[in-house]
């Protein structure tokens, strides 16, 4: 009996993975986006500045949910 | 690498070098796959490095273009776009996950090398551009 057959699972658990892989980013995603927009509220001067280095964050942070798309590559069964 | 001055100019020089960076992954990659599992591999380098580019390149022009709109409008397109742009690909990677005759490691690797090396293109023309605190 294997470890899927103990838990009673069935299905394709590369769901599960991918759904690990959408939590971060979108935790990461959304701070980057409510701290800009809290940032810009406050100095509104700003905004063109802020806007760059906010894009630079989701950058980084969309790397993650791209690479976690792509695992499937290499993973799967 | 000139410093860019306004936003529009980092967005204009990041896309520019991400695109030539992923031909340049496309072309190296695609060879040493080309030798290691033959025509196969070389697709699939292009493909994995176009489908990287094409998904580094389209947050930049979301942020860019949205930028020109009010502060709704810049979140509508930025998230907006983010989140139709994960959806398309999740679609692209399914049939591509599905389809023979493709190199599934080649495609892996090149989508990894592009995206890391345009955060690393992203990191360098943030950091070393100077843009004006009120833009006109």
């Amino acid at each position: 009996m294997d470890a899927t057959t103990a838990a009673g699972l069935v299905g394709n658990i590369a769901v599960i993975g991918y759904g690990l892989a959408a939590v971060g980013p979108g935790i990461g995603v959304g701070l980057v986006v409510s701290k800009t927009i809290e940032s810009i509220a406050r100095q509104p001067e700003l905004a063109g500045r802020l806007q760059v280095t906010m894009w630079l964050g989701i950058a980084f942070t969309e790397a993650l949910a791209l690479i976690g798309l792509a695992t499937p590559f290499i993973f799967a069964a | 690498m000139s410093r860019a001055s306004t936003s529009a100019a980092i967005f204009k020089t990041v896309i520019i070098q991400g695109i030539l960076l992923s031909m340049a992954i496309a072309v190296v990659g695609g060879a040493a796959a080309f030798f290691a599992v033959g025509m196969s591999g070389l697709i699939s380098a292009f493909i994995g490095a176009g489908l990287a580019v094409a998904f580094t390149t389209l947050t930049a022009l979301a942020v860019w273009l949205g930028g020109k709109l009010p502060l709704g409008g810049f979140y509508g397109v930025v998230l907006g776009g983010w989140l139709l742009k994960v959806i398309v690909f999740i679609t692209i990677l399914a049939v591509l996950n599905h389809t023979d005759g493709l190199s599934r490691p080649t495609i892996f690797f090149t989508i990894v090398a592009s995206v890391l090396g345009g955060l690393a293109i992203d990191a360098v023309a943030v950091l070393r551009s100077r843009v004006p605190v009120v833009e006109g």
